[in-house]
This record gives structure tokens, sequence and C-alpha cells, in this order.
């Protein structure tokens, strides 16, 4: 019999520890059934976090968990033009009905589920958003033209984190949604990164452990990362991503957020109420990185 | 004498890319090996690494590209970047400061050459004023800005250690920029 792993209703960042909670309550190579049936919305977090799942069974050796598609096939629509079922074929046995949607050329999928297995891919990620992401940008979160290029900058720079220090390959999104409660429902962009590798706590743990003793942790290891800015490499010239992606998500209100094993690191705008640090949570393997861009005040809502 | 090093055709040189974008370590270390190279083969001068068709540029790549390519030295080439859009500058200004390093760009809206990177504002003012009335030794530009020579001398040494400006015996003078 089957493991049933719930797929939230509303499949957020929040919605991800419920997730985390439901597929780490046994083996990972348990034969499962992810049943997202009920699934109304999933955030490109929530989808990369379902793959990347889908991953670490596969790596583990354990048998393609089943996928019940979601009821809805309007959630079913928008998982297809997001690139989900592209990619979940490889990893699951999918079970129910997954439609043809023809792309659109102007949508919120920014960049559809896409796979970053190697320094190439992070030049076709970047190459590939350009055109959307100065259209969102500047056009609908009132953004300065420049940010295009930063904007760019950070999404490279996160994506190589997966490459760099992963030890496998992973999966980047970037969709535009509006907020239904926070900002009082203003547009923003989305980037979720996110992999199945050794996460941030093994892979800092050679150059980092003995500095921090008893306190070494997966929470540890992000704070070493994310406010110390240290790098598992000794060259000094090496480190440099992750500030600039702080750089950058500073200058607009952005916000940064990082969970690797059992713990969670964010750096918090104002206008968000999530805390800075949080610890003992569900383990989930490798590292999921959230990036959220929100228009500017007094941008026109969509 | 100048020699030009357009990057954009480094890049389509060195990486397999329809893409004009200076991204990943991985492809900095490329493009800085065509680089080193190419400045191997000039017998001194300044190379002008010239920005101005390439897309974007990440923090990884500018570290590799400029910097690295500065701390590694360049025999008697000094290296000089144009063609810098305000991201692009952003990115290397960012690891240069990171490594204490510094460089000249060739242009900036009044058209004379600027520095970017760790420079401190002593040796920032007497690169100006260099540059604004030619050579100068150290008494001389110590006079010039109202500072002892001891004080001008020690931002003239900045300027050559970081090879901002050419020295010949006790003359300070700018780099050989059109």
């Amino acid at each position: 019999m089957s493991r049933v792993v719930e797929i939230p209703a509303f499949f957020d960042d929040k919605g991800f520890e419920q997730f985390a909670h439901s597929f780490s309550a046994g083996s990972i190579t348990d034969r499962m059934l992810f049943d997202a049936r009920g699934a109304q919305w999933a955030s490109p977090y929530g989808l990369i976090g379902m793959l990347t799942a889908g991953q670490a069974v596969k790596e583990a050796g354990g048998p393609p968990p089943a996928f019940a598609v979601p009821a809805a096939d309007e959630v079913r629509r928008y998982w297809v033009r997001a690139g989900f079922f592209g990619a979940a074929a490889e990893l699951f046995e999918l079970h129910g009905k997954v439609p043809k949607v023809k792309v659109e050329e102007v949508s919120d999928v920014l960049l559809s589920v896409t796979p970053v297995r190697a320094m190439e891919d992070v030049h076709g990620v970047v190459g590939k958003i350009q055109e959307g992401a100065a259209r969102i940008l500047t056009n609908e979160l009132g953004l300065e033209p420049a940010a295009t290029a930063r904007f760019g900058m950070a999404l490279s720079e996160a994506c190589q984190n997966i490459v760099e220090h992963s030890g496998t390959s992973g999966w980047v999104a970037v969709h535009a949604y509006t907020f239904r409660r926070r900002l009082g429902g203003r547009r923003v962009v989305v980037i979720a990164v996110g992999d199945a590798g050794v996460g941030f706590r093994r892979s800092l743990e050679a150059t980092q452990a003995r500095r921090f003793g008893d306190r070494w942790g997966d929470a540890a290891a992000l704070e070493a990362a994310v406010i110390q800015e240290v790098s598992r490499f000794r060259d000094p010239g090496r480190g440099q991503g992750l500030p600039g992606i702080k750089r950058y998500l500073l200058r607009w209100q952005g916000k940064l957020s990082i969970r690797s094993g059992t713990a969670r690191i964010a750096i918090v705008p104002p206008w968000d109420e999530d805390v800075p640090m949080t610890e003992s949570l569900a383990p989930f393997p490798g590292a999921q990185l959230q990036i959220v861009i929100p228009a500017k005040e007094g941008a026109p809502t969509t | 004498m100048m020699h030009t090093i357009r990057l954009d055709r480094v890049l389509r040189e060195t990486v397999n890319t329809p893409y004009s974008d200076l991204v990943t370590r991985a492809t900095g270390r490329a493009v800085r090996t065509s680089i080193r190279q190419t400045i191997e083969a000039l017998e001194g001068g300044t190379a002008l690494l010239d920005f101005s068709s390439v897309g974007l540029v990440d923090f990884s790549c500018a570290d590799e590209v400029v910097a690295q390519l500065l701390l590694e030295k360049t025999d008697d080439v000094i290296v000089v970047l144009g063609g810098l859009r305000e991201d692009h500058t952003e990115a290397i200004d960012h690891v240069l400061t990171h490594h204490s390093l510094a460089v000249v760009v060739q242009e900036s809206p009044d058209g004379r050459p600027r520095l970017l990177g760790l420079v401190d504002r002593e040796a920032q003012e007497v690169f100006e004023r260099l540059h604004a009335h030619g050579a100068a030794d150290a008494e001389t530009m110590g006079q010039d800005l109202g500072w002892e020579a001891g004080r001008a001398q020690d931002a003239l040494d900045t300027l050559v250690r970081l090879r901002l400006v050419r020295q010949e015996g006790f003359t300070f003078a700018p780099l050989p920029i059109p």
C-alpha cells in the first residue's frame, strides 16, 4: 500500500511545510502517492518542491511515486503551461488527464520549470527570460528599466548555486502573480530555485563546522552562507553571489528565503511578517531558494 | 598603444552560446584565459576590455574576467575597461571592492577617465588632477592640491600599485588612453 503525500490546496512557501512534513513522514524509498487532486494553486516554489521530492526518491533508488494530477482543469492547464508535467513525467507515474496546452507568448509564467544541470543551462535561463522580465518588471511592477539586468544577474547567481554546490541538478522557475492577502494585493515576481542535492550543511561542513562547534547544523550553515557570506571555497573571490542578490533585494524591498535540511532563513522586508530563522522543520532534501520582488507602491495592480 | 578586446566576440569564440551575457564563473574563467592569451601577445601598451556589446554581467563572471585578471598581473600591459552600462559598472565595482582592487574606465559623462573599485578619496583626487592637468611629481601635485608632498606621494604610490597611473622616475602620468 502506498503512503499518501498530501499536496496542499494552496501550495506556496507556507504550504511547503505541510508538504515537507507529509513527505518526510516515512522512508524516502516507500511506495508513495502524491495526491494533488485537491490542488487549487501552486507557486513556482511549490512546483519545484514536488519535483525535488521526486528527484530525491529517484536518487535514493525508491520506486517512482504515483502522482494524482489536480482535479480542476484550470489548475492542470496552468501546471502544464508552467512546465511542471514535462519534468514530472520523468520522476512520477502520472495518474489523471494532462491536457495539451498551447504555450502563450505573453504569460505570467516568465520561465517555465527549467532544469539546471550545468553552467550552459544558466546561460539559457538568463538569455530566455530577459524580454518577459522587462515587460513585467517595468510595466507591472513599476521598477526602473535597469532592474531587468539586475534581475537577470540575481537569477544567474541563484542558478549557479545549484551547479556549484548541490552535487546534482535542479530546477528554476519564474512566475508573476498577485498576492491575495499580503502587500494589499500587489503584483510580485517570484523566482524559485531548488535541488535535491547535499544541502548547505554538507556543502559547508568541511570549512565551517569546526568554527561553529556544537552549534553546527542546518541553521548554522544557512547563517554562515547568507548572513556571514562565507563560501566553501577558500578562494577569496568566491561567495559573492548571495551578497549580490541581497544587495538588489534591499533596493527593491524584495525577500530572499532559503530552506535547507531542517532550517529556513529569510531576509525579511518591511512588508512581510516572516521570521529570519526557523529551525526544527521537517527534513527535506537539498536546498530551496525563493526570491520575491514586489511591485513598487503605487504600481498598477492587475 | 591601445589594443581593444571586444568581450562579446571573445565570449562567442570561447563559449558555445547564442547569448551575449557574461554569466557564470566557468564562462568567466574561459573568457579570462582567452584575454590573457591576447595580452601575452602584446608588447606593452594598454588593453581596453570593451563591454559595449555585452548583455548581462553577473558577479561571478565579473570576478573571473576583471578581478582575477587584475590579480594575475598582466606584465607590461595595462588593463582599462570601456563600454560599461550602469549594471555592468555595479557588478564590477562590487567584485573589485571585494578584492581591494581598482581599474580605470575609459569614459565618463565629462569625457575623462574614471576609477572603479576601492580607491581612497585622496588617490581619487590625485587621479582626477593628473587627468585634468597632466603629469606631475609628488611635490608639484602636493602644491597644486595644498597638501604636504608626503601625502601626495602616498596617494600617487597607491595609484601606481594599483596600476592606475604610470611612473617614470619621479614623475607620475596618466595612462595612455585616447
